[in-house]
């Protein structure tokens, strides 16, 4: 790694999940192996379906935006401004001079962005048979919203820009506002990423897809998402988001921030083969890329943060690439899948496991996939931390993978400070 | 002020609370909508809200409403269907 090149730090975290929107506390809760996942309905009789899945509570950002500008917010947007500045001030940035604002970036990920909305205006037209839309639908939906009300919340003048790439939209935010602060277009960024898609269509539309955990009651649900597991069910819908302030590392220093991970490495890559069929050469393109990127060698790396979204397909495609890049090594590779306490937040996800994944190595902590269940054969051969987290004492190096629908990847390399 | 009056003035409060944060006494017919930081975005959302309660559609404003009795004019019509349907359900 050329030690000219300008690098980049996470000084700040805000988040918006099924655990709550206190990052020491819900970190804590996956530590235990506290799952978030539910029973919940979705829609409105006879159009509603009851799935487990991870429900954010408590989202209203009126107490930011006041009840005006709130009321015209899709609930994505909501969860972003929440996130935004729970982020901004932890961060301690309040006092970013006017000249830094103009030049800082806000980059998010979502999946389908205002989804709420856009099934209200379906439900509107077909179902009431109103003859016309909420004027503000437009503006609630379209996927750039989020990220245009966080960049008008702190008032940040570059690029704002807003990343779809299925279940990696949000790793490919945070990788992208690495490379703008290493090429100098700014030196601070919010990236991460928002989703709130589960209303009835949508759920709809992945029930068809027949790749939901089933769960019959509400302890089934809470347990139904097993990653790894030779009985896995499938994956868990789940919503919310988290933002990470990237800051220049000299910058940080300069003002003595807290600086949770050095985001060391980023590496990005396409599958090129099915649209929904992951590939492990895909995924070992990106994981080198990263690794590279971030000048380690693989034993530097210390816990992987899995895609790991509990799916049979998905699941041993990602262990075997891990186990051809680290060969003798995987064995002794601590890797968990936090989606069985969060769920998979779709569009976000690879936001809410970035900032788990800085917080365990800030904390030199491992969290959990959180059952206890027998493995898959197939999923062998890397080091599962199951049930409960490990107090590791450091983490030099961790990995956060993000897989998506349409074969692209990205993996994100965390670096204690 | 005429019993219409104060069911629609009624009415007003309860939407409008969604869409700004002024206390209910301050929604008066003579305070603008300014006043109450109702802008031009919440004021298109409030109108729909509006219609979603009425149940029907209130006609395209010809002006912009500036101030609570414009919205009380413009859902005043409506109100006796209101009552009506409030004291058959």
């Amino acid at each position: 790694m050329p030690d000219s090149r300008r690098r980049v730090v996470v000084t700040g975290l805000g988040l918006v999940a099924p655990q709550g929107r206190d990052v020491e506390l819900a970190f804590a809760d996956l530590m235990a192996g506290r799952s978030a996942i539910s029973l919940n309905a979705v829609g409105d009789a006879p159009h509603s379906a009851t799935i487990a899945s991870a429900v954010c509570k408590d989202v209203d950002a009126a107490p930011i935006l006041g009840r005006g500008r709130n009321a015209t917010l899709d609930r994505v947007s909501q969860m972003a401004v929440l996130a935004a500045s729970a982020a901004w001030v932890d961060a301690g940035i309040d006092n970013l001079p006017e000249e830094e604002r103009e030049r800082s970036s806000v980059l998010l990920g979502t999946g389908v962005g205002g989804a709420q909305t856009t099934e209200k205006g379906y439900r509107d037209l077909f179902l009431r048979n109103r003859s016309r839309l909420s004027p503000l639908t437009v503006v609630q939906c379209m996927n750039n919203a989020a990220a245009a009300h966080v960049a008008q919340l702190f008032g940040l003048g570059g690029a704002c820009y807003t990343y779809s790439v299925a279940c990696a939209s949000a790793a490919a935010a945070i990788a992208d506002g690495v490379r703008r602060i290493r090429a100098g277009d700014c030196d601070v960024t919010l990236a991460g990423g928002a989703e709130a898609a589960l209303p009835y269509g949508v759920v709809k539309a992945w029930l068809s897809m027949q790749v939901l955990a089933p769960a019959a009651d509400e302890a089934a649900a809470r347990d139904s998402c097993r990653p790894f597991a030779a009985d896995r069910g499938g994956l868990v819908l789940g919503e919310g988001s988290a933002i990470l302030v990237l800051e220049e590392r000299e910058r940080a220093l300069s003002r003595g921030a807290r600086i949770y991970a050095e985001l060391a490495g980023v590496g990005s890559s396409c599958d090129h083969g099915h649209i929904t069929a992951p590939l492990a050469s895909g995924q070992l393109r990106a994981l080198r890329a990263a690794l590279r990127d971030a000048g380690a060698n693989n034993d530097d790396v210390r816990y992987v943060n899995a895609h790991g979204t509990a799916t049979p397909e998905g699941d041993p495609v990602e262990i075997d690439a891990l186990r051809q890049h680290f060969g003798d090594l995987a064995p002794r590779l601590p890797v968990s899948a936090t989606k069985s306490m969060h769920g998979h937040l779709m569009g976000a996800s690879g936001a809410i496991e970035a900032l788990i994944t800085a917080m365990a190595v800030y904390k030199g902590m491992v969290p959990p996939t959180a059952h206890r269940s027998e493995l898959d054969p197939a999923c062998l051969g890397v080091d599962h931390v199951l049930g409960e987290g490990r107090d590791v004492g450091e983490l030099p190096l961790a990995l956060s993978n993000s897989f998506a629908f349409g074969g692209s990847n990205v993996v994100l390399a965390f670096r204690a400070p | 002020m005429s019993a219409p009056e104060m069911d629609s003035l009624s009415l007003i409060r309860q939407v409008i609370g969604k869409y700004c944060d002024a206390a209910p006494e301050a929604v008066v017919p003579e305070a603008t909508l300014a006043d109450l930081n109702v802008d031009s975005l919440s004021l298109a959302e409030m109108l729909f809200a509006l219609e979603d309660t009425l149940g029907t559609s209130i006609a395209e404003p010809t002006e912009r409403p500036q101030t609570v009795a414009d919205l009380q004019k413009l859902v005043e019509p409506f109100m006796g269907a209101l009552a009506a349907k409030a004291s058959s359900s």
